[in-house]
């Protein structure tokens, strides 16, 4: 793979991860990330979306008329979205009963329609499901982390395992306030590490 | 420093020295409730309040040196105030590694992220009070009783005043009113005294640090408010007083809403305030899940300080 | 009684951003002045209602009887979207002022996830217990949902406003910061806990 296209894939990691850095689909990072198996989930299921929608999309792109393409963008990830709902509540229906609304509303998870706008109309079909791949997977790293913090600091477990025993968790974690608490420091700390690299970059480039 | 406590809206702090003097004047206007604590709640008190003042300081220097690279400021005393007023808000049978978790958030969450003291919206040791709570509701509901013996304190524990009417017990069980004026009730460690939190009060009311109008809205509220519903059904319902002794009220009112940084500016405002705290402090106390409801009065009103300083705007800055 | 405690349920025990955790974009994003916050909350409240009663219609007469609730989330974007440019034409003509104040919003809205998320959630639940469901109760529910809403937003467009004013260290400042304070203020939410 060239270096461009491997750029396409990793640069939503973490240089431009959707939730940390562009802030987007904020209202799933916090509703969803109580515990690292509904931030896999979730990061999965997301992903998905943003793979088929920005495959489909990109193969469409001189299809579809360009006054009418939000509305048609709207229709094709609502549809992947539909898709992935009742599979999860057919194959997984515990997942599905914690993630409950949430997935569903991944049709207006600003990071899906965002990618498709900003990339998938303008690019090819591999580039695309590169883009919404790496985009997915910035997007799961980013849930996981903020879920991991918050299932250790307030279960006091990793993964359902429990590491810390129940008279040290602290409770608010896996609630609301604990929420924006633990994405804010996790933003401020990836935005402050993702500056350092880049400013590095910079002096290394000087030199 | 002088650069740094300069924002609009907030034109008390001044200089250094004028924060200095504030600070340990309330740090010294607390002394009286904490004597009491001492007498009825014994060695814990004091282990908890040098905890509490002592990880608040050291956190404040850590993150100022290390993390902000400025230059320390713990000496203004704010930090001091932050953790006796912490210390005072839980009780005394508290675990010591909480009462280090409740410094970190009260400094590393609710003050030093928006830049330290001056620029927090809301006031770091109820922020922290609140987190524990929510985050410990345990530890942090089980009250010791009062025994005026030195130590041993936390061998017996039972309901403060506001859990007992919350949970509908025995209400010939409430500790009398004398008992409250003085202090002998469960409850978090520096609230039980009325009577030495009000000498302090009336010693930062004699000094000019804080104005009446914020802690007399906010008692008055509660008192009428817990008058009506007294009166409309005595049966459900218990005397006002009984509302305005027990509980963080009298500590809530004067020592925490009063926190300049995070009240409103103008003598109007206050009053709003405090009217608005009192208000959701009986609203939480009787419909509410807590028994107590001054802390998320208080804060939930400091949220409301920016509105409430564009509604009644500070006389200096009126034509 | 049983409305006024609907009401005061989902203004402030279920706060709709700082509780469920919807509408968090706009929240973030458009809450920097109180005067944008109060315009949002308008524009907010009366596309949440046109689009709960329309939703809620749909899934009653439609969706329901023809047992095709699993095209749910398509129909009922579809219907918000086509919605939110109604309200936006209609309004340029009958009311130039009023699309002045409230225009830039509407497009934002359609991505909202607090419009969708009301919509599919009055669906899923009794608004009024022994009520079953009612559109009635669904609108009202929206209207109030959406009263938290513009609450929420106004209370943090004022904080916002504040924290302009003085320096935040360098790391925290924008995004980090806000959500710091949002944090706290859930806190101070949650006093509100089992109020009704």
């Amino acid at each position: 793979m060239s270096n461009s296209k491997l750029n396409i894939l990793t640069k939503g990691f973490f240089k431009e991860n959707p939730t940390l850095i562009l802030v987007l689909g904020c209202c799933p990072t916090l509703a969803v990330t109580t515990s690292v198996v509904n931030a896999l989930g979730m990061g999965a299921a997301t992903t998905f979306v943003l793979l088929m929608s920005n495959m489909l999309i990109s193969a469409l792109k001189n299809v579809i008329p360009d006054k009418v393409r939000i509305p048609s963008y709207i229709v094709i990830i609502a549809t992947f979205v539909s898709m992935i709902d009742l599979l999860i509540q057919g194959f997984l229906p515990s997942l599905s009963a914690s993630l409950g609304v949430f997935i569903p509303l991944i049709v207006v998870n600003c990071i899906v329609l965002g990618r498709a706008e900003a990339f998938a109309n303008k690019n090819t079909v591999f580039d695309s499901l590169l883009d919404g791949l790496g985009m997915g997977i910035g997007f799961t790293i980013a849930l996981t982390l903020i879920g991991g913090i918050r299932e250790i600091l307030g279960s006091g477990s990793f993964l359902g395992f429990q590491l810390i025993p129940a008279e040290y968790n602290m409770l608010i974690f896996v609630l609301a306030p604990g929420a924006f608490l633990v994405f804010g420091f996790v933003m401020a700390a990836v935005r402050y590490i993702v500056n350092k690299r880049e400013e590095k970059k910079k002096h290394c480039a000087a030199e | 420093m002088d650069k740094l406590l300069h924002i609009s809206g907030s034109p008390h702090v001044h200089s250094d020295e004028s924060v200095k003097k504030i600070m340990w004047s309330v740090v010294l206007s607390l002394v009286p409730a904490f004597l009491v604590s001492v007498y009825y709640f014994g060695l814990p008190v004091i282990i908890l309040t040098l905890v509490s003042i002592g990880c608040c300081v050291l956190f404040e220097y850590l993150i100022q040196r290390y993390m902000l690279h400025q230059k320390p400021s713990v000496d203004d005393g704010s930090a001091v105030v932050t953790g006796l007023l912490l210390a005072f808000n839980v009780p005394s049978s508290l675990p010591i590694w909480i009462m280090v978790v409740g410094a970190l958030v009260a400094i590393g969450i609710a003050k030093m992220p928006y830049g330290g003291l001056g620029h927090n919206p809301f006031n770091p040791a109820l922020v922290a009070r609140v987190t524990l709570l929510i985050a410990f509701p345990v530890q942090m509901t089980t009250w010791p009783v009062p025994t005026p013996i030195w130590g041993f304190a936390d061998a017996v524990t039972g309901p403060t005043t506001l859990g007992l009417i919350k949970e509908g017990g025995d209400l010939t069980q409430l500790p009398s009113y004398v008992d409250m004026l003085i202090g002998q009730m469960g409850g978090s460690f520096g609230e039980v005294s009325a009577i030495a939190l009000l000498i302090g009060a009336a010693f930062l009311l004699w000094k000019r640090i804080i104005t009446w109008h914020i802690p007399v809205s906010f008692i008055a509220t509660v008192f009428i408010i817990a008058g009506i519903f007294h009166m409309a059904n005595p049966a459900e319902y218990v005397n006002p007083m009984i509302h305005l002794l027990s509980g963080g009220l009298i500590l809530g009112a004067c020592f925490m809403a009063t926190d300049m940084v995070t009240s409103p500016t103008s003598p109007w405002g206050m009053i709003v305030f405090g009217c608005g705290c009192g208000l959701l402090t009986i609203i939480i106390r009787i419909f509410g899940a807590y028994p107590e409801g001054v802390s998320f009065s208080i804060l939930l009103m400091n949220a409301v300080v920016p509105l409430i300083n564009k509604g009644f705007k500070p006389k200096q800055f009126a034509h | 009684m049983e409305y006024i405690i609907m009401i005061i349920g989902a203004v402030l025990v279920n706060n709709i951003i700082l509780v469920q955790f919807l509408g968090i974009c706009p929240f973030l994003g458009v809450s920097s002045k109180v005067n944008t916050a109060l315009g949002m909350g308008a524009a907010v409240t009366f596309v949440m209602a046109l689009a709960t009663l329309v939703t809620s219609l749909m899934q009653k007469y439609v969706l329901e009887p023809l047992s095709i609730t699993y095209l749910q989330t398509i129909v009922f974007i579809l219907v918000i979207a086509s919605l939110v440019q109604m309200v936006e034409i209609m309004l340029k003509k009958v009311s130039p002022s009023l699309y002045r104040a409230l225009g830039v919003f509407l497009p934002l809205i359609t991505t909202n996830c607090a419009v969708l998320g009301v919509a599919i959630n009055v669906t899923q639940q009794t608004i009024i217990p022994g009520h079953g469901f009612s559109v009635i109760d669904n609108t009202l529910y929206a209207i109030a949902i959406a009263i938290g809403f513009t609450l929420a937003i106004t209370i943090f467009a004022g904080l916002r406003e504040q924290l302009e004013l003085v320096e935040i260290p360098k790391g925290m400042k924008g995004v980090p910061i806000a959500l710091i304070t949002a944090g706290i203020l859930a806190m101070a939410f949650m006093g509100f806990a089992n109020l009704v």
